[in-house]
């Protein structure tokens, strides 16, 4: 599995909490080695949205360049560094997306997703191999109607009323393959929401 | 609305793509601190951040490390780990592979910031589109704000698909740590974060929120100086007070 040796570079080493205590101390070698453990996940998601490399390049620059200036908000006790800078490279990506489409929407909620505070007391390790495989094989027997949306939303940032002028269904008909995609991804991965 | 009722809206409201007005609901059943929601909606957060690792992996060119390492350290240059090694090189061959790496990456630091520049500029103009976009809607509304020759002066110009564009004057740049933050205050409601912005050094200032935004019901449109990460309630008076 090519994800396998960066996902066990991740695991390897100072944990999130050192490393965000060193990133709020301002010391730059702590932002090489954030780049270090993070940088190909990251560029990997953005090139991904944008399918660009040049401009996935200028992204992932903002990206830690973001994380460097907010780190200050973020808990190095309880935050998740890993999941916070994927969800600033998307917002990055998805913003990228926006303006080269006129496509306008409100950036509140983007701005939101991206919150430090957003990122406490997620569970360890969460970029385990056996986690993202087990997300992919719950991706993979989604229908193709339903895996459609859920990478409109997550890759493109798409509201359901975007989804149906993109697909040309009616929005119940989006409305229905999300509930029913979200709610088999919930049941295949057990603990993502509670009962 | 009921916690059973926003359960299925988790996840889409983690991805910032739930639409109104289950996101306000969503997020002011949050503040109201639910601990079901709250944990529902960390839950989602995880998931979709396990989404985003399932992007099939790409290797990032060498020169992109170079580019953050350089963009972080501002010119204040960086304690390379392999740096020792250099200093006991001695002999002419090194030096010679030295001036020409020095050489490379010059020309890399060139190509950096040249591509940070553009990157400005293309982030620049789409921004003043939006602005436009707003601008140039017939039925957008204007309101003029700071009569008096002292306090900020300026314009809120408003378009309920469009969004909400600030244009000020007046404006001095806010302090270290420090930011302007946008506000639109529904009437008996809580003021709804805008977005931040900062004043240029010639005491001006353009702010755009774009997209739909629900005027039905506001009162006013603030800005408050708050600190640089944004706040989710003010914290200070009002420099800025449109009212609407």
């Amino acid at each position: 599995m090519m994800l396998l040796p960066l996902l066990l570079a991740i695991e390897i080493g100072e944990g999130d909490p050192g490393l965000a205590l060193r990133l709020q101390r301002r010391e730059p070698q702590a932002m090489a080695e954030l780049y270090d453990r993070y940088g190909r996940l990251v560029y990997s998601l953005i090139v991904r949205i944008v399918r660009d490399s040049a401009i996935a390049e200028d992204l992932v620059q903002e990206t830690f360049l973001r994380v460097w200036n907010r780190v200050h908000g973020f808990d190095a006790g309880k935050g998740a560094l890993g999941p916070w800078l994927l969800a600033v490279a998307r917002n990055r990506a998805i913003d990228y997306l926006r303006s080269a489409g006129s496509r306008l929407r409100n950036a509140l909620e983007l701005e939101e997703t991206e919150h430090p505070a957003s990122f406490a007391d997620f569970e360890k390790d969460i970029f385990r191999a056996d986690r993202v495989a087990r997300v992919k094989a719950a991706l993979a027997k989604l229908s193709a109607n339903q895996r459609t949306v859920i990478e409109l939303a997550y890759f493109e940032g798409l509201s359901q009323t975007e989804m149906a002028e993109r697909t040309g269904q009616p929005l119940g008909t989006i409305k229905t393959w999300v509930r029913t995609a979200l709610k088999s991804l919930r049941d295949e991965l057990g603990t993502v929401a509670p009962a | 609305m009921s916690c059973d009722d926003l359960r299925d809206s988790y996840e889409l409201y983690a991805l910032g793509v739930l639409e109104e007005p289950e996101s306000g609901e969503i997020r002011a059943h949050l503040e109201r601190g639910c601990p079901a929601c709250q944990s529902g909606v960390r839950g989602a957060r995880q998931s979709m951040a396990l989404l985003g690792a399932t992007a099939p992996p790409m290797p990032p060119p060498a020169r992109l490390g170079l580019r953050v390492r350089a963009a972080v350290a501002g010119g204040r240059g960086i304690r390379w780990s392999w740096a020792p090694a250099w200093a006991a090189v001695a002999t002419a061959a090194v030096v010679a592979a030295l001036v020409f790496h020095a050489r490379e990456q010059h020309a890399a630091d060139e190509l950096a910031r040249a591509q940070a520049h553009s990157a400005a500029h293309t982030r620049e103009l789409a921004r003043l589109n939006r602005a436009l976009d707003i601008l140039n809607q017939p039925d957008a509304r204007q309101v003029v704000f700071g009569a008096g020759p002292q306090p900020p002066r300026g314009r809120v110009f408003l378009d309920s698909r469009r969004g909400v564009l600030l244009l000020a004057s007046n404006l001095p740049p806010a302090p270290a740590g420090k930011a302007y933050e946008m506000w639109v205050i529904p009437k008996g409601g809580k003021p709804l974060p805008a977005g931040m912005f900062q004043a240029a050094t010639d005491w001006t200032a353009m702010h755009v929120l774009p997209g739909p935004v629900d005027l039905t019901g506001a009162g006013a449109v603030a800005v408050t100086l708050e600190r640089e990460s944004g706040v989710p309630q003010p914290t200070s008076q009002p420099v800025i007070l449109a009212a609407l």
